[in-house]
């Protein structure tokens, strides 16, 4: 359980990794995404089609309690997490297409996610104490938003004051996984040591599982490779500290504890299997951009002539 | 030929096309040196921006022309005072594009000293030629690759070693965010291990050497004294044809070529508004003279791109700043085509593009035109030549193809193998006359006299005139094949090749034919693996005359190449030797 200081803390590190998140993006970015806008729209529908189904799936077929069912079916709904536009640059996938899902998942957050919540822990049979409040999620949704425009306005306004805070932001992203690894890991060895093992495989297999079916779908509606590698990692990696900040405050004493447990413990595997996937991909990107310089070359002298 | 000879070619020819503000005769440079050219455009523009650096994630740090000014006279005085650097002594400057390069290039000029323009990305033992063929006393580097020098120690004349970083004279913030990302993230900064300055710490001590001595005034002596025939920079040339030369290019070479820029681009350019995107590296002669000397002088502000791959690189410095000129090659303008952020919010402001390097493709120039509104204009010049010599009118018809016109006070020919001129519209080598010529090869007389002769520059260049005196280069004079006495170009064959869709690349050669003397040869690489010897034949003889189809094919996986993308036949040529010196009889 977290401390009401940690919890305090906690928003304000999230309301500065968005005021980073805005830092990266333009207005322009924007407009440009909208003007061919298939890759984002398919970016959303892996992240708000795919991820909190899966949540609602795992938890039944593994037979989850409601707590942890309810955890579960949170960290499936989150918006993309910022640390994936940090995998997504080391596996030299698509930056621009990756900051512009997590934005836009962001953006859209305030709508799909309360419903989606709503539906999906009615479909996994959570009732009664263990229900989120829909406004409780739409709250911190909307406040979240607010540091993202002022960071927008910042990066248009000077370029370095934005490119700083967008570099601070990303930092804090790991800082906050390494602050919930801190404070809450050792407070609570023996409960991970009690853990059943059903609920490591959901809090990991959310992830990893959700990177392949991003894989997979942006592959069916027709994304290049290069693409669709930078849709799985956005897909499988949720915003987990957020996660953790809405159980905070909508949870409280032995009920945030067991709610928490999933969100806490898939932020902390998540960072493990993204980092094998994003060496995973590299190699593979490295291969593909060699092939493709060679043929990218060949045109060029063609061009040349 | 002869100096006195008239020009051959009616020049009016080329008057009629210049457009307005353009004068018909060489203009006069207004300045003795790039010295006074610098302090009179640092004076007009004191408070104006002269430079910003933009790195790939927006960061960025501007200098204003008095900063530039004053900056450059501590360089000098470094140099002159703290180095005891004699006039005239060398001074390479081995740095990508940066606030660090103008102002050690314009300090090493004001020093009365002679820059030796060096690539940052040469290898130790191209350095190690260069620094000793020039003499250079002095280096000024980016940290970047300053590890290479550790292979070069007490091999070359260099005594002094500076050291600049990518963020040189950034805010301080920037500047440690990127040179922490560039240490820790990148892991790009090698330790620097042979004795060497920090270049502002250089600064800082030549600006202790200007307050004991009496300052901008110690500094102009040194400039002034300096004449304008003396050599300004030592420009590296010809990796071509063996080992690099030094173009010597003289403050009036350089002045001049200022000068005929700025006339053939008077009409496009207002003095002190323009906005410059400097995407090409300034060690790069084309860069040094059009965008660091000629927009400087136009009280324009200059945006420095250090690294400009990915073409990704350019979106924040194009979004954050007015930029109203790019200069750059055929390989960056499609590039930028190629970017969908580029595409969607081109520039605004832009008023025209140039064109120079290489080849620029009509594809390339006609959808510019489309994305931008604006024209892209191809010029075409030398290293020897400072670069310019000839350049499209920025008004008037387009003419995709050509290179345009000679640039004012400039005389150009085409002429055969014994020198004589060739009749309008025959292909003949190109040469060249006009205050913009080098004055020789840095202590090559033989290989200066192989190209320069009463003042005519031989460039090695096929070209064609139109009757209305537009010229179009048809290849390199060397890589001309010749079949039973007829000329063969192999930009020809290989675009009729390449027109074949299983094609992806061709490159044509000569081979040695006991019939024919020579023989053309193609190396293709296949799109379609199915593609024959036969087709490629059958395919050249409905589009060449028959001495021009190839006589033997050759399929490749990939063909030789430099950095920047274009063939290299030399490669070709050598394996092609190989091959027939190991069998003469075939």
């Amino acid at each position: 359980m977290l401390t009401d200081t940690e919890t305090r803390l906690l928003g304000v590190m999230m309301a500065l990794i968005m005021l980073g998140m805005g830092a990266s993006l333009t207005f322009r970015d924007f407009l440009i995404a909208l003007r061919k806008p298939k890759g984002v729209l398919v970016g959303l529908l892996c992240q708000y089609g795919i991820m909190p189904f899966l949540g609602c799936a795992l938890a039944l077929v593994l037979g989850l309690p409601p707590a942890l069912a309810v955890g579960l079916i949170l960290m499936g709904c989150m918006p993309g997490g910022t640390t994936s536009n940090i995998f997504t640059y080391f596996s030299k996938g698509a930056l621009a297409l990756s900051i512009m899902m997590t934005s836009v998942s962001t953006l859209v957050a305030v709508a799909v996610v309360p419903p989606l919540i709503a539906l999906y822990s009615g479909l996994a049979g959570v009732t009664g104490e263990f229900v989120i409040p829909a406004s409780n999620v739409a709250q911190v949704l909307v406040v979240l938003l607010v540091p993202t425009l002022i960071g927008m306005v910042l990066r248009k306004v000077n370029p370095n004051i934005g490119a700083t805070v967008e570099l601070l932001g990303g930092l804090l992203g790991v800082l906050v996984i390494l602050f919930l690894i801190v404070s809450w890991v050792p407070r609570n060895h023996q409960l991970l040591a009690t853990t059943p093992w059903p609920v490591y495989f959901a809090a990991i297999g959310l992830g990893l599982v959700g990177m392949a079916l991003g894989f997979g779908l942006a592959r069916l509606l027709r994304e290049d490779l290069h693409r669709a590698r930078t849709i799985a990692l956005e897909t499988g990696i949720q915003n987990g500290p957020l996660a953790v900040l809405i159980v905070t405050l909508t949870f409280s004493g032995e009920q945030q504890q067991q709610v928490l447990l999933i969100p806490v413990l898939y932020s902390l595997f998540i960072v493990l299997s993204s980092t094998a996937v994003t060496l995973w991909f590299r190699r593979l990107a490295g291969r593909e951009a060699l092939q493709r310089d060679n043929a990218k070359v060949g045109a060029v002298a063609a061009a040349a002539r | 030929m002869n100096a006195a000879d008239p020009p051959i070619h009616d020049l009016e020819v080329w008057h009629a096309h210049y457009g307005p503000g353009t004068p018909a005769q060489a203009p006069v440079p207004a300045h003795a040196s790039l010295a006074a050219l610098v302090a009179a455009a640092s004076e007009r523009y004191a408070t104006q921006t002269a430079f910003t650096t933009v790195v790939p994630n927006g960061m960025n740090g501007s200098l204003s022309f008095a900063e530039v000014d004053s900056l450059s006279d501590a360089f000098a005085a470094y140099l002159r005072e703290e180095l005891a650097l004699a006039p005239g002594a060398r001074v390479a400057v081995q740095l990508p594009n940066g606030l660090a390069y103008p102002v050690a290039a314009f300090g090493v000029i004001k020093a009365g000293c002679v820059l030796v323009n060096t690539n940052p990305l040469y290898t130790p033992s191209e350095m190690r030629h260069q620094f000793c063929d020039s003499g250079a006393e002095a280096l000024v580097i980016t940290e970047l690759f300053a590890d290479k020098l550790d292979a070069l120690v007490g091999q070359t004349p260099v005594r002094h070693v500076v050291v600049a970083s990518v963020p040189e004279l950034f805010p301080a913030v920037p500047r440690g965010i990127v040179r922490a990302v560039q240490r820790w993230w990148s892991r790009a900064l090698p330790p620097v291990r042979v004795p060497h300055a920090r270049f502002m710490a250089a600064v800082a001590k030549g600006r202790e050497h200007l307050a004991r001595l009496d300052g901008a005034a110690a500094v102009r002596g040194w400039w002034q004294a300096v004449a304008p025939d003396a050599t300004a920079v030592l420009q590296y040339t010809g990796g071509t044809t063996g080992v690099a030369k030094g173009a010597q290019l003289s403050h009036r070479n350089l002045l001049s070529n200022i000068a005929q820029i700025r006339a053939m681009g008077a009409s496009h350019i207002e003095p002190g508004r323009e906005c410059v995107l400097t995407a090409l590296p300034l060690y790069h002669v084309f860069a040094f003279t059009a965008n660091l000397l000629s927009f400087y002088d136009a009280g324009a502000r200059n945006v420095l791109i250090p690294s400009p791959r990915p073409v990704q690189n350019l979106q924040r410095a194009i979004e954050n700043t007015p930029v109203t000129w790019i200069t750059g090659v055929n390989t960056l303008f499609n590039a930028l085509l190629n970017e969908e952020w580029f595409v969607a919010f081109p520039p605004r402001r832009l008023k025209a593009a140039i064109a120079g390097g290489a080849a620029l493709h009509h594809a390339v120039a006609e959808r510019w035109e489309q994305v931008t509104g604006t024209r892209i204009a191809e010029g075409y010049g030398l290293t020897e030549t400072s670069p310019v010599v000839t350049f499209n009118p920025l008004s008037g018809p387009r003419r995709p193809g050509s290179i345009g016109i000679p640039v004012p006070g400039t005389d150009v020919r085409l002429v055969d193998d014994a020198g004589r001129p060739v009749p309008a519209g025959e292909p003949g080598e190109l040469v060249v006359r006009g205050p913009q010529v080098m004055q020789g090869y840095w202590n090559q007389p033989a290989e200066t006299a192989l190209v320069l002769e009463d003042g005519w520059l031989r460039t090695g260049d096929v070209a064609v005139m139109d009757p209305d005196g537009f010229f179009t280069i048809v290849d390199r004079k060397k890589d001309l094949i010749i079949v039973s006495g007829f000329n063969v170009y192999p930009n020809e064959v290989e675009d009729a090749v390449s027109r074949l869709d299983a094609v992806m690349e061709a490159a044509v050669v000569g081979i040695p034919d006991a019939r024919s003397g020579e023989a053309v040869r193609v190396y293709v690489v296949r799109r379609d693996p199915g593609l024959t010897t036969e087709q490629v034949i059958a395919h050249c003889r409905t589009v060449l005359t028959d001495y021009k189809v190839p006589r033997s094919v050759v399929f490749r996986d990939e063909l030789p190449k430099t950095p920047i993308g274009k063939i290299l036949r030399k490669t070709l040529k050598a394996e092609v030797a190989a091959e027939f010196a190991a069998a003469p009889s075939r």
